[in-house]
């Protein structure tokens, strides 16, 4: 299914300043590996050398945190938009 | 002479331009990245990045130091590569979902990219060596290296085990050394294929922690060293080594050693000329009362304080990359407390040309 990805702002800067990017997948996982795939800087960003989604990648989809051990599993719908930022730190 | 720093902070590098070394413009660039470390070859300059929550990754800049744009390949460890475990103990606090705990190795940081033969060289934590010879558009790990016997028993410094340090001989390819905190100094004669530690007569306690090392590539085999425990020199390429400590300061150190303790070595190759900043000891680490000051050695046996134009209370740290020369006699480094200081004169004097940046973590000086 066809969605739309909000980048964090750090990852704008990878993309040329695009905040928004179109990609396929039916969950977070695949959305993400569709993104590496057309963009390969992103992939370095998504995923760790053993393929897994980098561990404090999480994504806001309607409402929803997901978090990087659920992005496998947890689906999409065609037309969905996912904020994609990473767990927060500090205090 | 126009002359480019490139100081690479906790959020981003700032870029410093002079055309005569008294007058510099500033721009801030990568903002918000980590700049770890840079280096400049063959017209393309680079600049790693890391981040803990989207990994680590390089940047290369083909025009004046203005424009970045991120390469699609970066340094990574094979799939089935098995980590040190005093390593991922070290690091877990940022394993939130427990990554480590299947015994994965993986880069978290360049902590040094060098130039040399035609390539370029990326050293790495958790400790490795990887080299590209297509401008960064792929890196291969140097497996002679990564995977020797014995590195699972390595023991990390406070920072994890960080490989710093890459050296290399102008006139014998085959010859390469590299420093990891705290597993010691290691140097190859066969292009990479087998190396072997190069740590004898220098104090240890539980692992050799080599902070910084330098030379003239044309004058290889002469080794300056800034150890956890002192400041050495070796004639023989890293057989021997002897301590250098004539004009420094020494301090009481954890173990109850004394010796002179920093971080930063440099070595100006047209001046002859050896650069470390001491600190107070590993119980400070920060100027002996507050007195920032580089010392200098001409003579490749004694040093002596250069503080000309540098603060008396400084209580901040400078970092093992965050010293440069451009071999014209400039000599640049940065403090964590975001301040820059540059000499034209090797070191008779120091001027503040930035200040107010994030921590500083790299400082490469260029001739434009």
């Amino acid at each position: 299914v066809s969605v739309r990805v909000q980048l964090p702002p750090l990852l704008r800067h990878v993309m040329g300043g695009e905040r928004w990017l179109e990609a396929d997948g039916s969950s977070v996982a695949a959305v993400l590996t569709d993104l590496g795939r057309r963009h390969p800087p992103l992939a370095l960003h998504f995923f760790d050398e053993q393929g897994q989604v980098r561990h404090n990648i999480v994504c806001i989809h309607d409402g929803t945190l997901v978090r990087a051990r659920e992005a496998a599993v947890h689906q999409l719908r065609a037309g969905d938009e996912l904020v994609l930022t990473n767990a927060l730190a500090g205090g | 002479m126009g002359v480019a720093v490139v100081v690479g902070t906790a959020k981003g590098a700032a870029v410093l331009k002079s055309e005569d070394r008294k007058n510099w413009n500033e721009e801030f660039v990568l903002r918000g990245w980590p700049v770890t470390a840079s280096a400049r070859d063959e017209g393309r300059a680079y600049a790693a990045v890391n981040s803990p929550n989207f990994g680590v990754a390089l940047f290369a800049s083909d025009d004046d130091l203005t424009t970045w744009n991120q390469l699609d390949a970066a340094p990574r460890y094979r799939p089935e590569a098995r980590g040190n475990p005093e390593h991922h103990r070290l690091v877990a606090k940022m394993d939130f979902e427990g990554k480590l705990k299947g015994g994965g190795r993986f880069v978290d940081q360049i902590w040094t990219l060098h130039p040399a033969h035609g390539a370029l060289y990326a050293g790495v934590s958790e400790a490795g060596l990887f080299v590209t010879r297509d401008r960064g558009e792929s890196w291969q790990p140097i497996d002679g290296f990564n995977e020797q016997p014995g590195r699972e028993s390595w023991q990390p410094g406070f920072g994890g085990l960080g490989l710093h340090t890459i050296l290399t001989d102008a006139k014998n390819p085959n010859r390469m050394w590299v420093g990891i905190s705290a597993a010691g100094f290691f140097r190859t004669d066969d292009g990479g294929k087998t190396w072997s530690r190069k740590d004898d007569n220098v104090h240890s306690f539980g692992g050799n922690c080599v902070h910084h090392v330098a030379h003239d590539p044309e004058n290889a085999s002469v080794l300056f060293r800034q150890e956890h425990f002192g400041v050495y020199r070796s004639d023989d390429g890293g057989d021997s080594w002897r301590v250098m400590e004539d004009g420094l300061p020494v301090a009481e150190m954890s173990d109850g050693h004394r010796c002179s303790f920093g971080f930063p070595m440099i070595h100006d190759r047209k001046a002859g000329a050896s650069f470390v900043v001491p600190l107070d000891g590993d119980n400070f680490r920060f100027p002996r009362g507050g007195q920032l000051a580089v010392y200098r050695s001409t003579d490749g046996r004694s040093w002596h304080p250069l503080t000309n134009g540098l603060p008396s209370n400084c209580f901040a740290g400078v970092l093992r990359g965050s010293m440069a020369g451009d071999q014209q006699g400039g000599i640049y480094f940065g403090t964590t407390a975001g301040t820059i200081y540059a000499s034209r004169d090797l070191g008779e004097s120091w001027q503040e040309i930035a200040s107010d940046l994030p921590r500083i973590m790299s400082v490469e000086a260029y001739v434009t």
